[in-house]
Parts: structure tokens; sequence; C-alpha cells
């Protein structure tokens, strides 16, 4: 099939930026659209010109490392897939298709629709986590988990940390992902124990970040490639106000 | 340990804020409508109620829920404010092409719908409150010498710019309670997959309800139903 | 350089409690007088710098990545393999270390193997408390699968993401530390050299990718847990960014390169739907749980799966192997469908391919219990294929996916150069000739939570506390300089071709040549071809931009030149082992029906290469391996 891309195209972070048109020809239904990407270019490479930065890592759906807006979607027009998981099949020939990078103060561009989602990572920094060095472990089988919630730890923890969620939110906000942090563990027993200063620590490290605040839109759970549930949002709610009223760090 | 203002601060918390005071306000408007509704009952109940409101533990009670009303208000004003304002420079830059999937315009608009009703309720207060606005069908008095509330509905209604205002002014609630009530019980963290289904419908519908009642005042008056 | 493994004398069970007894301590009050450098934060290297640092050394984690949660570690689907037998079904260390040994071809160091299986209980309970959410009973109790090449259950999971919830793990452990101020994290930066100065691994030269800057980091030592090369075959299940440069700098500056030519090829991929492809997509191993593997008996048979009659279908595997049938270890299944599809049998496009049938998992189980097992799986690969695998079997293709070689190490983990350390699957060290499933994971963590932390300990107890060199050491400027002249000479050569085709050239030749079956005579043709085409590389490639930026041309190409030079010593490495074992099948080294044939005679060693300079061919050394408590026997699955 043939298409028409309208990248954005911006050299490096003070660069203006701005979107580059683009014709594609020849275009296989089983390709999937990185490797669309890969094809445009070698085509680009070969006329001397330079290529369209993107991220992308193992391809698979699981690390979180592509992202992209494409036709106004993160990630594109299929639920619950991942760009590089996305395939052309999914498009018809003569498609116009606009690809834009994530779209957030908190993540500013780096180059063409490479963005910066190092917040991300400050944010679990300051409570992402069980405090449990290595070697303290009592047996796995001392700490009893009930298997609904196991599972539901699990619906939170498949989280891959892409940041469609604040791509796709008209607020940029990060509660889908924060939320989901904070489900996981709060659903486990070995989580309690910091489960109050988590809740505030992760909240107040978001806000400094400058994510949005939420506006219960809910575009972030159509937009989450593992279909994470705005209901882990309500439970941070839930945990956020407790600690505001009751914790004591 | 954390100081007050930075908890409070908080995007979360000012949500809460946000929420709670909402709360307030909708049951407010049921308090409010179910009054409202006495015009159909006649001039007999409707100005019988305005009397005993207040008068009321000698015209207490009603200063208590206005000034709760007050508090509520400002503190829903202010942390919407504080909120969109935030949430605008979160998404400073916006893509070219947006696709929504699941918010609406009831949802993205909040903050100016927000601001409409403030505008509204201002307007509303002047006209029925304070006499300022319409001032003629404010000053009158039924045969028992009581402020003739039902007359003073009832004239208003009867100019058609009065009319047409306050319809504009109930869709512009709608919205803004289309996505409210639902969007502050996910807010207080009201969510299990058991009932929030439902509750996501009853928001909207409860909002719908309000304003259906509050519309059908000024239309029924307009229609001449209620004389 | 004679190769001392330093393996604890004792007996096999003793040797690693032992061991950690004699070492030497380094004591809190001095343990923050070391920095330790990470490069790489996938398994290894997040579960080493997190744990170093609770310990009290000074850390900096070194990554490509964005972040450190994006390592490969994370596409791992299966589960990780424990000798906790909560199954009561006759698990141990003893037959987790013997499946193992057994597992790689009796081409792994008994001590290490045993070690592994020891630690592997620690393994689960420390993550457990960290809050991996392992699958469950309803009781409460951890759940357990089996996998190909074992006889228990003795793999835990979470859904088909168990690799991407140990990592996150290690990534949390490693985010506190960082939020502590004890790990410095320095993300996409690329390591691009080795410092040694008089002797000692001392530091890494990086490069910035967002800037291009140069930038040294010196420490007490230095851990590479960089992974493998399966890469230099182009088309794998590994990330795109994975490479072998970490590893291959290291080698340059004198660490030996051991059993390079041990590759594992998984036995269920997706197949390649066209040459755009970019990588190929594994399906987990635990698909053959339940699933069935057949193709046409008849050949070119190119009727629908469905209308294929029962008595004319092939389920080889159960055929050929009936006590372990579709669990049979990767290599076996690997080579039993590239022979179906060399003898005309392969089904779909281009004929590279066999089924991988549920029908009768789902009639025996329900489409439901079906879906809950592998319902993740089964979403993906429609995605990727278009074909709905509930209604039609999957389509499965062996793919280049783990690499067993890589840096040689010691029982310590050290490498031949003082203070160079290697974790996971950078190094060579446990998993012989052949991987088994679910054993990466347990490798990775194992190097990393519970042998480094104490190994490290012993080394810095030896050398003691030093001033860090200077920054402008002629050892360290000398080592920046090669690396800035290595990206400008990548920039200027001005040719046409772009770095991605020569990867693809290079990646065809190697699976052709020395891919799932190679011969003397692909072999000594690889090694004419390889330097051809690494000339042209240097002649006619085409890097855009410039160094000061990010420029993800100029990344690749610096991977690729290096692929470029390591592929000849892993077909070096094939070309003089003349036996067939695990992952290493010669063609012409194997038994009447088909089967590999080891020499033990003449190869039961670990071929470690040494560099000796560009040109110039890599000397080989030997360390024998001494099986001392299990019996070398002819591995069989039938």
């Amino acid at each position: 099939m043939n298409l028409r891309l309208h990248i954005w195209r911006q050299a490096g972070p003070a660069d203006q930026g701005m979107m580059k048109t683009y014709d594609l020809a020849g275009v296989n239904e089983h390709m999937s659209f990185l490797e669309m990407l890969d094809v445009l270019n070698e085509q680009l490479l070969n006329a001397g010109e330079e290529p369209v930065a993107f991220e992308h890592d193992c391809r698979e759906g699981i690390c979180g490392t592509c992202g992209m807006v494409i036709n106004g979607r993160p990630h594109g027009p299929i639920a619950r897939t991942t760009a590089c998981q996305l395939h052309m099949r999914s498009f018809k020939d003569g498609d116009e298709i606009y690809i834009e990078p994530w779209r957030a103060t908190a993540f500013p561009v780096v180059r063409d629709l490479v963005v910066d989602r190092s917040a991300f990572d400050r944010v679990i920094q300051k409570g992402g986590f069980i405090s449990a060095n290595t070697g303290t472990a009592p047996d796995g089988n001392a700490i009893l988990v009930p298997k609904t919630d196991a599972d539901h730890a699990m619906d939170a923890a498949a989280c891959i940390g892409c940041g469609a969620c604040v791509a796709a939110c008209p607020n940029a906000s990060a509660m889908l992902f924060v939320s989901a942090k904070m489900g996981h563990l709060s659903y486990l027993p070995q989580g309690q124990a910091e489960r109050s200063t988590r809740a505030m620590n992760m909240v107040l490290q978001m806000d400094a970040e400058g994510f949005g605040g939420c506006s219960n839109h809910y575009e972030c759970e159509a937009a989450c490639p593992k279909g994470i549930s705005v209901e882990f949002i309500a439970r941070m709610n839930r945990d956020v106000a407790a600690s505001a009223l009751f914790g004591r760090d | 340990m954390r100081s007050f203002s930075v908890v409070w601060n908080t995007t979360i918390i000012q949500k809460w804020v946000m929420a709670i005071t909402g709360i307030c306000l909708v049951v407010f408007l049921l308090a409010h409508l179910s009054g409202n509704l006495l015009v159909f009952l006649g001039p007999e109940h409707m100005n019988a109620y305005g009397v005993e409101l207040r008068e009321m533990f000698h015209g207490a009670a009603i200063w208590v829920v206005r000034l709760g009303l007050i508090v509520a208000l400002i503190l829903h004003v202010l942390s919407g404010i504080k909120l969109a304002r935030l949430n605008r420079g979160a998404k400073a830059v916006r893509n070219d092409k947006v696709e929504h999937r699941t918010s609406t315009i009831a949802s993205r608009s909040m903050i100016y719908t927000g601001l409409l009703v403030v505008v509204y309720v201002v307007y509303h207060l002047a006209h029925f409150t304070w006499g300022v606005a319409h001032g003629e069908y404010y000053h009158v008095v039924d045969h028992l010498g009581r402020h003739d509330v039902y007359r003073m509905v009832v004239d208003s209604f009867h100019q058609p710019l009065i009319t047409i205002t306050y319809v504009i002014a109930m869709i512009v609630t709608g919205l803004h309670l289309n996505h409210a009530i639902s969007s502050a019980l996910q807010t207080l963290g009201i969510n299990h997959p058991r009932y929030t289904p439902m509750l996501r419908l009853a928001g909207p519908a409860l909002g719908m309800l309000i304003v259906i009642g509050f519309l059908s005042i000024p239309l029924g008056i307009m229609f001449g139903l209620v004389k | 350089m004679e190769l001392n493994s330093n393996i604890p004398s004792g007996p096999l069970e003793q040797k690693w409690d032992k061991h950690k007894a004699d070492m030497k301590l380094v004591n809190p009050a001095n343990k923050r007088k070391f920095k330790v450098i990470v490069v790489g934060t996938g398994l290894a290297g997040a579960s080493a710098a997190a744990t170093l640092a609770e310990l009290g050394y000074n850390v900096t984690a070194v990554t490509y990545h964005d972040s450190p949660r994006r390592a490969h570690s994370i596409a791992a689907q299966g589960g990780i393999n424990a000798a906790k037998n909560y199954q009561n079904d006759g698990d141990s260390v003893w037959r987790l270390f013997y499946d193992t040994v057994k597992g790689g071809d009796f081409r792994a160091r008994e001590a290490n193997v045993h070690r592994l299986a020891q630690v592997s209980v620690n393994i689960i309970d420390q993550c457990v408390a960290q809050g991996v959410p392992f699958a469950r009973e309803y009781g409460g109790y951890l759940d357990n699968r089996s996998f190909g090449g074992a006889q228990v259950s003795r793999t835990f999971y979470a859904r088909g993401q168990t690799g991407q919830q140990l990592l996150l793990g290690a990534y949390q452990a490693l985010s506190r530390q960082i939020g502590l101020g004890k790990v410095t994290q320095l993300n996409r930066r690329e390591m691009m050299d080795l410092i040694v100065i008089d002797g000692r691994a001392r530091g890494i030269v990086t490069r910035d990718l967002l800037t291009g800057k140069i930038e040294s980091v010196l420490g007490d030592a230095v851990l590479l847990c960089t992974g493998g090369y399966g890469n230099v075959f182009y088309l794998s299940t590994n990330a795109k960014n994975c490479n072998v440069t970490a590893a291959y700098r290291a080698y340059k500056r004198g660490a030996y390169f051991a059993n390079p030519c041990y590759t594992q090829i998984h036995p269920t991929c997706i197949p390649v739907s066209g040459d755009y492809q970019s990588k190929l997509t594994l399906m987990s191993e635990s698909l053959r749980n339940d699933g069935r593997i057949w193709v046409p008996k008849k050949h070119g048979d190119t009727r629908k799966p469905a209308d294929i009659p029962e008595n004319e279908r092939d389920y080889y595997l159960e055929r050929k192997y009936p006590s372990f049938g579709n669990l049979s270890p990767r290599d076996i299944a690997s080579r039993a469908a590239k022979e179906a599809c060399d003898d005309g049998r392969g089904v779909g496009p281009g004929g590279r391919g066999v089924y991988l049938d549920f029908a009768d998992a789902i009639n025996r189980l329900g489409k439901h219990t079906i879906e809950d097992r592998y319902g993740n799986l089964f979403e993906m690969y429609e995605r990727i294929t278009g074909d709905d695998p509930y209604s039609v079997p999957m389509r499965i293709y062996p793919a280049v996916h783990y690499t067993m070689g890589g840096l040689w190490v010691d029982y310590n983990l050290m490498s031949t150069v003082p203070g160079l350390f290697v974790l996971g699957e950078a190094n060579f060290s446990d998993h012989g000739a052949n991987r088994l499933g679910a054993s990466a994971l347990m490798q990775g963590l194992a190097d990393g939570y519970f042998v480094i932390p104490y190994t490290l300990g012993g080394y810095f107890g030896q050398v003691g506390p030093s001033p860090l060199p200077s920054y402008d050491a002629p050892e360290v400027k000398a080592a920046e300089k090669m690396a800035a002249d290595k990206v400008q000479s990548l920039l200027s050569i001005g040719g046409k071709r772009t770095p991605t085709s020569f990867h693809r050239e290079l990646g065809t030749l190697m699976w052709d040549k020395c891919g799932m079956a190679r011969n003397r005579k692909g072999l000594q043709e690889a090694l004419q071809e390889i330097p051809a085409i690494r000339e042209e590389f240097w002649k006619n490639l085409y890097v855009p931009g410039t160094g000061e930026q990010l420029n993800q041309s100029l990344e690749l190409a610096s991977r690729v030149a290096d692929f470029l030079e390591f592929a000849e010593v892993l077909v070096g490495d094939a070309l003089h082992r003349e036996e067939s074992c695990g992952g290493h099948f010669r063609e012409e080294y194997q038994t009447e029906d088909g089967e590999a044939k080891r020499n033990d005679d003449q190869f039961t060693y670990v071929a470690a290469w040494q560099y000796n300079g560009d040109g110039a061919a890599p000397s080989l050394h030997k360390e024998a391996l001494n099986f001392e408590n299990v019996h070398l026997a002819t591995r069989s699955y039938k």
C-alpha cells in the first residue's frame, strides 16, 4: 500500500520543530508500524537525509520504550496495543497518517519523536518500592497472598511505563502510571508497611514533575496498551486522602 | 512531618476538595429544587415556604446554610481554577491531531461551564435574592403581606429574555453536572466493578434530572402551566 | 595466562558455604570507600547495583536506555526456576543442579551450577518480599508450572510476564537506592571502552547518547551486566538495542571470551514474514505445556491445518522423544523443527514453520482455561500475525534467542582482567552449551543478588581501598581518545550504505553458515566473508548528522562495527569445536539418527579466546571441565 506520512521533525530540544510530509510506497500489511518507519528511514538515509528519530527496543510490547501519537491516539488506533505491536493491516492504501511525539510539559521532546520520560523514574524513586534489603526475606510461602489480590496486583504491575496515559490525558496527568505502581504494591501484604508514606511521597513527586491533575476523562485507560483500569486511580485517591488525614510522616 | 499546606496543595487533595464541595453544592441543588417545585402547588405553599426559610431558628438556619454554601462555592471555584491552570501548564503543547475516545465536551469544558455557572449564580442572586436585577418583580407582597415569591417567579418568567437566560444557564449547569457527579465519586475513591458501571450512568442521570426539574419552572410558566 | 577457575575445594554441596566463610570481608565503615561501576541495568545489573548499595558501597549504574527499567530481561515470559519443591514432586537442589548440567550438555562448571541451584530458593524469597506478584493458588500459596527439559514443576511465574515483574522488582530496589543517594544512575550512556590501569579494571569510557559527550567514570571495580550477543545474527528475539560492544571492548582490553559458539536457538518463535523483518518474537516455551507440535506427513501439503486428518499429521517430538515429548529441551526441539522443514514438510510462507496446536488442549480443558493460562500470548500472536490461535494452530519456527557463551569468569565472576566482573548473560558460566527454560532469570538474579555481593567483597578485601585514579591519567585519556576517534571515523566515511544494511548482511551470513547447524566448509567460508563485509563497511558506510546530538544511526554503526569483528571470534570458536553439543550442532558430528554427538575425550573444556591485536588470530586457552559428581552421559530425552 502507499501512504502519506505527516511526521513531527525537531532537530533538538531547543529547536522549534514542525510537521513534515513524506510519501511512502510499497508498504506491506504484515509490517509492524515501526518496521514501516524503518523502511522510511532506510529511504531517507539512502537519499542522504536524516532519519526520523524514534525510540524502540524490544518490539514485542513489553519494554515500554516505543511510543508515538498516531492519528491523534497514543500507540495508534488498536486498543491494548503498543506502536511496535501495531501492524500495517490496520491501515489501508492511500491513508494519511499523523505521527507525533508524546506531548506533556513533564516529557520534553528530545528529538523528533523521542521524549524524556525520566520523570517517571523519579516518581518511583520516591516510594514505588518495598524496602526489603537482599537477604532479609522469609520463605516465599510464609507470606500468603490470596489469589484475587495477587491477580489485582498483577493487573496493576503489568504497566510498562511507556507514558501513553500521560500522552492521552488532556491534562498530561500521570495518575494512571502512579496509581498502577501504588496499586500493585498496596494489594500485597508485603506492601502494607509503607503504604501511607508511599502514597504521599509519590504524589508529591508526581506534582513536582509538572504532571497535571486528574479530571476523570479516562482517556488514559483507553490508551493504555496494558488495559490498566482507572479503578487504581480511585484506590490511590483513597490512599492519599487517608495518608493526608492520618499519616504521621 | 509534612505541613498542612504541603498536603493541602497536592493535586489529589485539591480534587478531594473539589469533590466534597461539589457534592455539597449538588445536595443544595436538590434541596433548592424541591423548594422551587412548590411553585406548582400555588402561591400559598410557595410563599409560606419562603417565610419558613427566613424564619427557621429565628433566621439562623438560613445563614448557617448560606455560610456553608459560600465556603463550599469559594473552595470549589478556587481549587477548580488552580487545577485548571495547572492542567493547562502540564499540557502546554498539544498534538496537531487529537482523537478523543472517552472524554466528552462536558468533561473537557468543566472550567468554562463552572465559571459560567458562577456568573449565572451572581445574576440569579441579584434577581431573586437581592432584588437588584429586575427589581420591579421583587418588591411585591401577597395578601398576607408576605414577600410574594410566587408572583415574583411567575412574572419574571413571563419575560422571554429572562426565561431564555435561565434556560441557557440550566443547560450549562447540566453540562457541568453531566461529568461532575460521577467524577466526584471516582475522586472520592468510590469505584468497584460491581457498581461503578451503574454509577457512571447514575451521575449524568441525576444531573439531567436536576436540570429538567429546574427547567420545568420557567418553561411551565412560559407555556402557561403555572399562572 | 593460566586460567584459574578458583573453584573452592571440598564436597560440591559445601563449596559455596565454605567459600563464603573463607572470603575476606570489608567492614561497614570501609565499604563506602569503594566505588563500583555497574554497566547495564537488567536483572543482573539492577539486582547487583541495588544489593551493593544496600551493603554500603558507592555505586554508579550505567545504561544506554532512557530508564533502567527497559532492559531486555523484561521480555522473558515463562518463568524462573527454583528448587523449592513446593509441589512435593521430588525436586531438590541436587535435581535442579543435575538437570541444568545435563541440559547444558555437560559443558558447564559443576561448582557454578550447584551454587546456582542452591541460591535459586533465596531468589524466590527475595522477589516475594519485594512484591513480585507471582501466580498464586487459591489458598494463597505460590503456584508452579513445568518447563522444557524438566520433569518436575519448579517454575515460578507471573502470568506471561515473569521477566518484567522480576526486573521491576530489581528496578524498584535500585530506584530506592537512587532515591537514597547510594546509587548514581546514568541513563542514555553507552559504554565505549574499559579502562585498565596497572592491570586492574578501574573504569569505563561512556558516550552520552544525547550530547555525544565522551566521559569517563572511574571506580574500584567494574561489573559488566550487558547481556548477550544474539543480535550478531541480525534477526533474533533480542531487543533491537542489544549488542556486544561492552563485552567486546572488554575482550580487547584483555578479558577472555569463552565459548562464543554456544548460541541458543529458541524453538517457539513467530516465523519471518518478509525482508523488512526487524526482529523475531518469541512465544513462551510454556506454550509447549499444552500445545502439540506437528507438521503434515506429506511433503508440500498445502491444505489448511484443519483439513489435515489426524493420521496424516506427524507429531514429531512426541514420536521421537516419547518421555519428554513436546517438552524436549530447546536445542532438540529447534533442530527437530529444522529437520522437518528441510525435509519439505514445513508450513506457511516459504515452508519455514511448524504448527503448535492447542485444539486438543482446548477440547480437554476448555477455552477458558487456555485463555487463563496463555491469554496474553495468544493476543500477542494474533496482533502480529492476524491469525486467531484459538481456532487456527500457531505457526512457529526457531530463532536465535540466548547466548550461553560470554566473557570468561572464575568462580567469583571475575574475568581475566582483575576488578572486571561479568554477570548474567554476559558471562559464560552456568549454562554450558545449552540453557534450560526459566534458567536465565534465575542466573541473572543469582549473580546480582547472591553471588557478587560476597565475591566482590572478597576482591576488595584483598586489594584494599586505594585512591581513585586521576581523570587525567594517560590510560584514561588514551581510552577516551580512542572512543572519540571511533565516532569520528564512523562519521567521516561518507559512503553509500546504511548501518542496517551491513548488519542484515552479516546476520544473514551468520544464520546461514553458523546458525542452527554448522559445518566445516560453511564456517570456513564465513571466515572469508566476514572480513570482506567489514572492509566494505569501513569503505562504504553512511552515517548522517554529527556526533554531538542524539544520532541513532551512529549508535547502530558503532555497534555493528563491533559485531563485524566479534563474528569472526564466534565462527572461529564454532570451527574449532569439532563436536556437537547443546546449541552448537556440527553436521559432521552426529549420530545415525541425527542426534548431537559430543566428543568428551577432546572437548570437555571451556574454550576461552584471548585477543591478540587487530588482524591477529586470537589464542585459545582451555579450562578443563572436571565432572566429579555427575556422570558424563549421552543426553537422552527419548
